[in-house]
């Protein structure tokens, strides 16, 4: 144990330990950094995984199938029941499908009635999904379409049948879609036939709860969950999921998409809603900002009236 | 007489820059990833604290710097906190090579396993202070936990497939020192 004075191990010590203390003070201030300027250190590192994962793809794509097939063969076990529950389940929605069709005939008759007009710039461009965030925490999958194909910041990922996320962040050839369940999503919601406006924010759990909800004793459970378009994030009435009430009390919403196979991913390209700036002259004084309440007479004069 | 003992210390850089690429791209295939599933062990930790605390002449900080932070960056972490713990963990372990090399290795694992804890929970605790969206106390447990219980195994699988072991008495490096 002894050791040799001269050894140069005792004169590097001291400074390599000022050097690790500067290394951590560096981590620690691009963490700060982050913190504080988030979206240019996510502009980085969205273009770093556009560079790098993307290259992945010819690795993933083997392993990926690979697993699916290993879990394929242990499906087959239970191919029977499954065949069974299926036949019944058909015969159900057999029934359900003569209703589903009388209602889309009656849908059809009442929208000819009111002349409704659907959006017809509501169209949407199909990726596949490349991978997913990895770690447990974090929610997102990362999707082979990117600004090359005009995808932009904000619009609504679903698959099939409804509501997934939405993107946040995109790079060249590759976008995030950030999930419902991811902890930092927030989606405005309408839980349908009482029309209630809620939240819907991810918790990292698989059923995220609604919350701020206006009356909750008018929800209940099975209710359907759809996007409301408040503060212009999705477009109205995509289908989120329906109620369920957990044994906390809460109330959530159980997704309609299928989170365990996310393979395609539909990008709804929405279009800037045209915003509504003039008041209407015959309806209402313009309100100028700083005011508040009734005007006083002096000054509400000189604006028209 | 020095050259090949270089080598071999190059040679296990390698490797685990290799084996770290590979645990980061497990975690990115896109298979499995439900939320609220139970969050795994984290594989790249157990090998950094496993390989500094027997061959610390493999991992110099900046190298595991540069792999922590490849691995912030991709699996969307805020980047640079869990790097700096990571580096202020190893470190400490670093530091105390000379104390802990005659330990058994039920000691070492009960030391390594505070020290987890102790990251995680600083982990933890600077999500809180700043205010960030975090997953339940709970779960940032049983990851740490889990990371504690995959210890043995990663230090077991690294001895026998890479002879990654604790330097005997009269082992030397490429400078003629002891090590």
């Amino acid at each position: 144990m002894a050791k040799n004075r001269t050894n140069p191990e005792d004169f590097a010590r001291p400074i390599r330990r000022i050097l690790i203390g500067a290394l951590v003070v560096l981590l620690l201030a691009l963490f700060l950094l982050w913190r504080i300027d988030s979206p240019r250190v996510e502009r980085f590192r969205t273009a770093l995984v556009d560079r790098t994962v993307p290259s992945f793809d010819w690795v993933m794509l083997p392993v990926t199938k690979a697993v699916q097939m290993v879990q394929g063969f242990q499906s087959y076990t239970k191919l029977y029941e499954q065949n069974q529950e299926l036949r019944q389940e058909l015969k159900q929605m057999r029934g359900w499908k003569e209703a589903a069709l009388r209602l889309e005939q009656q849908n059809a008759k009442l929208l000819d009635l009111n002349q409704v007009r659907l959006d017809p710039k509501l169209t949407h461009i199909t990726g596949v999904v490349l991978a997913d965030s990895g770690s447990p925490f974090r929610q997102s999958v990362l999707i082979n379409v990117g600004e090359r194909d005009g995808v932009r910041d904000g619009w609504a990922a679903m698959d099939g049948i409804g509501l997934v996320g939405r993107i946040s962040g995109v790079g060249r050839r590759s976008a995030r879609v950030i999930l419902l369940t991811d902890s930092s999503s927030r989606i405005p919601v309408v839980v349908e036939p009482s029309g209630q406006k809620a939240l819907l924010s991810g918790d990292n759990s698989s059923a995220p709860p609604l919350e701020f909800v206006e009356k909750a004793d008018l929800v209940r459970p099975g209710d359907r969950v759809v996007t409301s378009g408040d503060g212009g994030v999705f477009p109205a009435g995509l289908l989120v999921g329906s109620v369920a009430q957990g044994p906390d009390r809460r109330l959530r919403a159980l997704l309609a998409a299928d989170y365990e196979r996310l393979d395609f991913l539909r990008v709804l390209r929405s279009h800037d809603l045209e915003a509504i700036t003039d008041p209407g002259g015959l309806v209402a004084e313009p309100v100028t900002p700083g005011e508040i309440g009734p005007p006083p007479p002096a000054e509400g004069e000189d604006s028209n009236g | 007489m020095a050259d090949p003992l270089r080598r071999d210390v190059l040679m296990h850089r390698g490797i685990f820059v290799a084996v770290a690429l590979f645990l980061i791209f497990l975690r990115l295939l896109p298979l499995g990833s439900e939320a609220g599933r139970l969050p795994g062990p984290d594989l790249l930790l157990c090998l950094i604290l496993a390989w500094v605390q027997r061959r610390p002449d493999y991992m110099p900080a900046l190298l595991i710097v540069a792999v922590v932070l490849t691995e912030d960056m991709l699996l969307l972490r805020p980047p640079g906190l869990w790097t700096a713990l990571v580096l202020v963990g190893s470190e400490i372990l670093r530091s105390r090579i000379a104390l802990t090399r005659e330990l058994s290795f039920a000691t070492e694992w009960i030391f390594i396993g505070l020290l987890m804890f102790g990251m995680f929970l600083g982990y933890h605790l600077v999500f809180a202070v700043t205010l960030l969206p975090q997953a339940g106390f709970g779960y940032a447990m049983t990851q740490a936990v889990a990371t504690v219980l995959a210890y043995p195994v990663v230090v077991w699988l690294s001895h026998v497939t890479l002879r990654v072991h604790k330097p005997g008495m009269g082992e030397v490096d490429s400078m003629g020192r002891r090590l």
